[in-house]
């Protein structure tokens, strides 16, 4: 026994020290206890409530024994700074999960990061606090301190400056919660694999059938399954309990027997007068059925799949155990079972190894080995069965559902689902298919696409800098076609500015180039080059070497540029500016004029307009394509325009740099007309879009696109320079003349 | 100059995968200018080596490229001492002299250059040297034919309408499996087992047509696997090699496709 340090302390006379308890004065040893006694009455002092004062004296010492006194007494600071923002209540709840977390993350500096992570998270939702901190231990489980700080700012991002929406998040009640929560914990979910596992089941199969991630919470954690039918595989978001490549095994393994059955299960089961039982059964033996003849075409299968069937011979005699010991009989031939009834499946299924091509023997066996079952009167409960092994179907996809069924829960949802193209499937022949046209089966599924509303065409990830990484998926480009106004509008301009129509038509004719050049002294070429064809005799008659680049080519340098021209119609561009014009319409009648010189040279351009309206809004109106004709639809595309909404500016470059990226020209430039920064309404810091927006053009320059940005107005232009680089940015400070500037400039960049 | 360096004096393999041989040996007898369509590595080339080979001709082969100019097929003056001096092309060499010449991806080439077919593809079958002033009549023996890969078509590469109707076409694909798997193994000489499995997995890999992948493998790249088999290299690697990392470059479509190979074998 270590003699009471409280007695030393009544001799030092400290006396408020010595009303502390023993295990206080053990965690805060020696000079460590005067800088606790003044965070104690610094909490003490600030009025918080009794409780409060309790929790903390409670937490701080328990944290002192895990990671030392230091950041204990420094918890003091952060607890005040989260009770200010967060109340009294989160304050108590910090206390109380504050010793499981210091224990959790075993050292001073994370336990400090935490703490500080907490502070600033409860600056920024305050209403989320308290939720959060209820599933730390949960969350710390699963997460690092830098995933646990993604996830937050990921939550806060997502909901914006809905406080609704961020408690929702951060009570776990929005499937986005759970699937960011996935990506940043390392776990791979479906969506992160989608492609490569659709490129797998189409390998195998030659299916093309869309591969979708099934709606969150349909089905409870165990009872998860995949499942097929109307033409669509729907996957799981993740198997719970499997992770890296042991998920993706578990994918392909289900996607390989799913394959299977597209390609040997005939036409649907009728259900008839059949017993849930007898169904399970009919079932299983088809997945043999249909698994044996895949092996038999493809040998490996066979190792993909049985690692999962895992069941022993020995086992108690539920439905449930007898089913996958006899899945694993049926396909494992070195799994030997005792058992009569699953001797009895084997065999009648390996005396009908000659006719497994007819899929009536797996009614026939499986109507014989459910009578059996029903007279051993082994139990069933059909509401919390699932096939064996997980990656088997939930068997919906074998059986005609009865007509007087109601339909799906989740029919619009997967419709939704079918129109959200992400940006890999760019190249996806479905794709047209799948925006024109949202398979809709159900007559509710109309009402996604009226007329104003858009449809989702692609989603593109968004940078957030504060975390260094980009968010997949974050953004959604909705594509709106083109409002008409006056069809007269292009001529109109083109009349109102004759002057400056002739002036560009001069510009554009003299920077046309194209004629074929004569280009002499080659080393190789159609015709010899006279000139060089002297010389080299006069050196063989020197008897020197002569030069042996004799011939001449005639090439042609032709203009090789596609441009893009993407304008910003955000709420900003209404304003009027100078002789009572909005922003807007000299933007338009500058485009006009713009789109004049370029048909001129004969380079290709598309006219796109964006706006935005939140995250899943990025507002896209294509007024003309490539291809198409600059013609008096264009004009009354442009003059449809109005303006509205934010400004969500790296979502629209990806977007056109998509398009763009098509073009098979050597030069790409996407040429922006904006009037202000990126903002949009769900982005309360102003830096989050910019360095999007900079990290997009910094991308699109990767791949060979370049970005020119002309601004307008007087604005501070420093932002601008962040994005688009010193060279990559031009201001137009008087925007009357930008119809007459913005040709030029054209022409100029273009050079 | 004749023509003996162009002659194919052994037989070169070939596997009829249908009425080919005595298609063409028709078109050579009426002397008609043939096409042959069909995905890379299916077999054209060789197919045509087999015909020369067959018919008894010599063959003259040109690789057209986008930089290639009406002068690399029909010739063009060089310089020597004594002056200039009038080089054959390939094209004019066939022509003069009665062989086979055969343009492979024809398509690749300028059109301004596939123009200086034209005069032999008809009924008049000569070939104006312009730059040297001489009309050159086709050997009666000459035939021209040429390869088209209709993968590849784009905007930018086509062949003319008036080029494409001055052609007989003959078709080709990959053969059936069975067939597959004799030409496999004869070429690669493997085993027919093996040369199944390689038959298995390339169709596993053309099922990704247009899925990502512009072509799937090759009949000719599952005889380079062959090739590999025999060396010993692993079934795994061997696919890798030969049929996975040459046609993408896409991680994700190489990790389906080596899934797909393991459920192959």
């Amino acid at each position: 026994m270590s003699p009471d340090p409280r007695g030393f302390l009544r001799i030092a006379g400290t006396t408020e020290a010595a009303d502390e308890p023993v295990e206080v004065i053990e965690a805060f040893p020696g000079e460590w206890l005067a800088p606790w006694l003044r965070a104690r009455r610094k909490i003490e002092g600030a009025g918080y409530g009794a409780p409060l004062e309790a929790a903390f004296r409670k937490a701080a010492p328990a944290c002192a024994r895990i990671v030392g006194p230091e950041p204990a007494i420094d918890m003091a600071d952060y607890l005040s700074a989260v009770t200010i923002k967060a109340g009294r209540q989160s304050g108590e709840d910090l206390c109380r999960v504050a010793p499981a977390v210091a224990e959790r993350l075993g050292d001073g500096p994370r336990f400090r990061s935490w703490m500080s992570l907490m502070q600033r998270f409860a600056a920024l939702a305050p209403e989320s606090v308290r939720p959060v901190l209820d599933r730390s231990e949960a969350l710390l489980a699963r997460l690092k301190l830098s995933g646990l700080e993604a996830w937050l700012l990921g939550g806060i991002r997502l909901a914006g400056a809905d406080r609704e929406k961020r408690l929702a998040f951060f009570r776990m009640e929005s499937a986005d919660a759970e699937r960011l929560l996935d990506r940043e914990a390392g776990e791979t979910g479906f969506f992160d694999v989608e492609r490569r596992m659709r490129a797998y089941a189409t390998a195998l199969y030659g299916i093309r059938a869309p591969v979708r991630e099934a709606p969150p919470d349909r089905h409870d954690g165990a009872k998860r399954r995949a499942s097929f039918g109307d033409g669509m595989i729907r996957m799981p978001p993740s198997f719970p309990g499997f992770l890296g490549d042991e998920a993706l095994e578990l994918y392909r393994a289900a996607l390989a027997h799913i394959g299977a059955h597209m390609r040997f299960s005939g036409p649907r089961f009728p259900v008839g007068k059949l017993k849930p039982l007898q169904i399970a059964v009919v079932s299983l033996i088809e997945d043999a059925r249909v698994e044996t003849l895949a092996i038999r075409e493809m040998p490996g299968l066979a190792r993909l799949w049985l690692p999962f069937h895992i069941a022993q011979a020995s086992g108690a005699m539920t439905a449930q155990s007898l089913f996958a010991r006899l899945s694993r009989a049926l396909l494992d031939p070195d799994f030997e079972d005792i058992d009569g009834w699953v001797r009895k499946g084997r065999d009648m299924f390996h005396a009908a190894q000659d006719r497994l091509d007819d899929p009536g023997i797996s009614r026939a066996i499986g109507n014989l080995l459910g009578n059996d079952l029903g007279q051993m009167r082994v139990q069933f409960n059909a509401k919390t069965y699932a096939p064996q092994p997980p990656y088997r179907d939930d068997n919906s996809g074998l059986w005609a559902p009865d007509d007087d069924a109601p339909p799906p829960e989740d029919a619009e949802a997967t419709v939704v689902e079918s129109v959200r193209i992400r940006q890999s499937d760019a190249d996806d022949p479905d794709r047209e298919r799948q925006t024109n046209d949202p398979t809709p089966r159900t007559g509710r599924a109309r009402s996604v696409e009226t007329p104003d509303t858009g449809v989702p065409v692609a989603s593109y990830p968004e940078y957030d800098y504060q975390v260094g990484c980009e968010r997949p998926d974050w953004t959604t480009v909705v594509e709106h076609a083109p409002r008409l106004g006056d069809p007269r509008f292009a001529a109109e301009v083109l009349d109102r500015r004759a002057d400056l129509a002739k002036r560009i038509a001069a510009l554009v004719s003299a920077a046309r180039v194209g004629r074929p050049v004569r280009i002499r002294r080659q080393a190789d070429g159609e015709t010899l080059d006279l000139d060089a064809c002297i010389d080299a005799h006069a050196a063989l008659r020197a008897g020197e070497m002569p030069d042996a680049r004799v011939y001449q080519i005639m090439a042609r340098r032709t203009r090789d540029l596609a441009v893009a021209v993407l304008l910003d119609i955000s709420q900003s561009t209404a304003d009027v500016v100078s002789g009572g014009i909005s922003v807007l319409e000299l933007e338009r009648d500058a485009v006009i004029m713009l789109s004049q010189a370029m048909d001129g040279l004969g380079d290709p351009f598309s006219i796109a307009a964006f706006s935005s309206n939140g995250r899943e809004e990025v507002r896209y109106h294509r007024i003309k394509d490539f291809g198409e004709p600059a013609g008096a639809r264009v004009g009354a595309a442009l003059a449809g325009l109005q303006a509205g909404y934010s400004t969500r500016l790296g979502a629209a470059l990806r977007h056109a740099g998509t398009d763009l990226a098509r073009q098979p020209s050597f030069r790409r430039l996407i040429l922006l007309i904006t009037d202000g920064e990126p903002s949009d309404i769900d982005c309360p810091d102003p830096q989050y879009l910019v360095e999007d927006a900079r990290r997009a053009v910094q991308a699109l320059s990767a791949t060979g696109i370049d970005v020119f940005c002309v601004g307008l107005g007087t604005r501070n232009t420093e932002q601008e320079v962040r994005i688009f680089g010193s060279r990559g940015f031009v201001q137009v400070t008087n925007i009357s003349v930008l119809a007459e500037k913005l040709p030029a400039l054209y022409l100029r960049l273009t050079r | 100059m004749d023509l003996d360096q162009y002659r194919i004096d052994a037989e070169p393999y070939y596997h009829a995968i249908g009425r080919e041989v005595a298609q063409f040996s028709a078109a050579y007898a009426a002397r008609l200018p043939v096409m042959l369509k069909g995905p890379t590595g299916c077999g054209k080339t060789r197919f045509i080596e087999h015909m020369a080979w067959k018919l008894g001709r010599p063959l003259v082969t040109v690789s057209c490229h986008e930089d290639m100019t009406a002068s690399d097929l029909v010739g063009r003056y060089l310089l020597d001492p004594s002056g200039t001096v009038w080089s054959d092309g390939p094209l004019t060499l066939a022509v003069r002299h009665g062989a086979i010449c055969y343009l492979d991806e024809i398509v690749e080439a300028r059109q301004d250059t596939t123009v200086v077919i034209h005069a032999l593809t008809d009924d008049r079958r000569v070939l104006p040297l312009e730059k040297k002033g001489e009309l050159v009549k086709a050997h009666p023996d000459f035939q021209l034919v040429i390869s088209y890969n209709p993968g590849y078509q784009s905007v930018l590469k086509d062949l003319k309408e008036s080029t494409k109707q001055r052609f007989c076409a003959l078709n080709f694909g990959y053969p059936d499996p069975s067939v597959e798997t004799e030409i496999v193994a004869a070429e690669a000489r493997i085993d027919s087992p093996v040369a199944h499995q390689l038959v298995q997995i390339a169709k596993r890999s053309r099922n990704l047509r247009g899925q990502g992948l512009n072509e799937g493998a090759s009949t000719r790249m599952l005889i380079h696997a062959g090739a590999l088999l025999r060396e010993g290299v692993p079934l795994s690697e061997a696919c890798e090699l030969a049929l996975i990392l040459p046609i993408t470059d896409d991680p994700e479509l190489r990790d389906a496709l080596a899934h797909a190979v393991a459920a192959c074998a």
